[in-house]
């Protein structure tokens, strides 16, 4: 089990370590979230039992739902129609927190597959604009896919790198930055091979360029949301760190959802007393993969 | 760049000047809203609040406001393809406006329906013109066929269809 050794940095900051890792080798259960684009509740969860599919809804979040471990989601009508889509339970976290409203004007600046983006149309019911930004050629397809497939009309997909996005003014921005992942670990521990001290702080540096660039396209008193599936200190709180003179760390939690306050200090470092203000999910607390997520308020 | 240099500093009055952008060009509406309402008979309001923009061979719909000055890949659905001067309205287009259809709409059952999901071609006698039509099973609309003598031809997209799982990975 040598992927695990990766974990053994994070002992002192992980509560109940032992479980956290143990749990990493449990693969985690289908999850479906419901497309209110195109299906309500009531009538999909009527679908759902009388297919005899297994589900339990989310406490935080009603549209969420966990399957039982041998319902295959992708593999349904309900799919093929876009009434519902595979979602992992906690990438349904940084939309929720960013709560974007009907006719605002929203940026998805690293969008591809396009989970958190439709949730986002969703949660403004197609109306306004919402720009999904991807600057991966290779990553359009499944964006462009989802965004069809779940009948969405207000987004405009975009392909630049998110560092010198063009100027313009959003209410809202969701920066899901490209992270070393450690948090889909119960997917594929493969994923834990390649993560460390070094590959975070490689990320770094792009993680901090796209959250500020993320805060300057922000009216004032308009929302950021930075989040990330890694535990790596050096990904999360060490960036959003960095941008404190950009915007201000606002408090917020989800009715249900177990969560841990983000780290004031690292390997030596110390960060803003406001940064316990972040969000960590850990996959032992609510039996999910793992997240960081911080709601910044631009100044 | 440098983020520091990249102006925009706040204010809601720095809103980017909207207009059409380079590739995509505003397609005129009533054109657009004619076909749909001659063929399938969908009313014009269907399409309220959604401008049309043309691309190469495609239109499609976005329901926002005009666009910002910037070079997109998409703009709302694509709701028409263009070939040889006929056009083709799209399964995700028929999923989305199609419930308010009232003519070459084919109804199936269940078992056909899941067919016609899987890609597979019916037949079917149907009360319709030969050409494009909604496909439809009580409450689902399930896309567009192609109906011609007794023959419907599915055609939803080949990764759209019932059984093939879509890759979605990722932090997802």
């Amino acid at each position: 089990m040598d992927s695990l050794e990766a974990l053994e940095r994070y002992k002192d900051i992980v509560p109940d370590f032992g479980v956290f890792v143990k749990v990493q080798s449990s693969p985690l259960h289908a999850s479906v979230r419901i497309n209110t684009l195109k299906i309500g509740r009531p009538r999909l969860l009527l679908r759902l039992d009388k297919a005899g599919v297994k589900y339990r809804a989310l406490e935080w979040y009603p549209l969420g739902l966990r399957l039982g471990p041998s319902e295959r989601p992708g593999k349904t009508a309900e799919h093929a129609l876009g009434y519902i889509h595979v979602q992992e339970v906690l990438s349904m976290v940084p939309p929720l927190i960013l709560d974007p409203k009907p006719g605002e004007a929203i940026l998805d600046m690293c969008s591809s597959p396009g989970s958190k983006t439709s949730q986002i149309a969703q949660a403004m019911e197609n109306r306004g604009l919402l720009v999904a930004n991807e600057p991966s050629t290779i990553r359009l397809k499944p964006l462009r896919f989802n965004c069809e497939r779940l009948g969405i009309t207000n987004v405009a997909v975009t392909r630049y790198d998110g560092q010198s996005f063009p100027d313009y003014t959003f209410d809202r921005v969701l920066v899901d930055v490209p992270c070393s992942s450690e948090g889909t670990a119960r997917k594929d521990l493969k994923v834990l091979l390649r993560s460390g001290r070094k590959r975070s702080l490689n990320l770094q540096s792009l993680q901090v360029r796209l959250l500020k660039r993320a805060l300057m396209l922000t009216h004032p008193g308009g929302t950021v949301v930075y989040s990330t599936c890694t535990y790596a200190p050096e990904e999360n709180e060490a960036v959003v760190n960095e941008v404190l003179d950009l915007a201000r760390l606002e408090k917020f939690s989800l009715l249900g959802l177990q969560s841990s306050q983000g780290l004031t200090e690292w390997n030596g470092e110390t960060y803003s007393k406001d940064l316990k203000l972040c969000a960590r999910y850990y996959p032992h607390q609510n039996d999910t993969g793992g997240f960081f997520v911080a709601k910044l308020i631009r100044l | 760049m440098s983020p520091s240099s990249s102006g925009s500093e706040a204010g809601s009055s720095s809103r980017a000047r909207s207009g059409p952008k380079a590739r995509f060009e505003i397609e005129d509406r009533s054109q657009v809203v004619s076909l749909w309402s001659e063929r399938f008979g969908i009313p014009e309001e269907a399409f309220s609040g959604y401008s049309f923009y043309r691309m190469a061979q495609n239109i499609w719909a976005f329901r926002g406001p005009p666009l910002p000055r910037m070079s997109f890949e998409t703009v709302g659905l694509r709701i028409i393809s263009l070939k040889d001067k006929l056009w083709k309205p799209t399964t995700s287009a028929i999923q989305v406006f199609g419930v308010t259809a009232t003519k070459n709409v084919v109804s199936l059952g269940e078992r056909e329906a899941r067919e016609f999901l899987a890609g597979e071609t019916l037949e079917v006698s149907a009360d319709v013109e030969p050409g494009y039509v909604v496909v439809r099973s009580g409450d689902d609309i399930l896309g567009c066929g192609l109906y011609s003598r007794g023959r419907l031809i599915s055609q939803v997209p080949k990764d759209r269809r019932l059984g093939v799982e879509a890759g979605d990975i990722r932090c997802s």
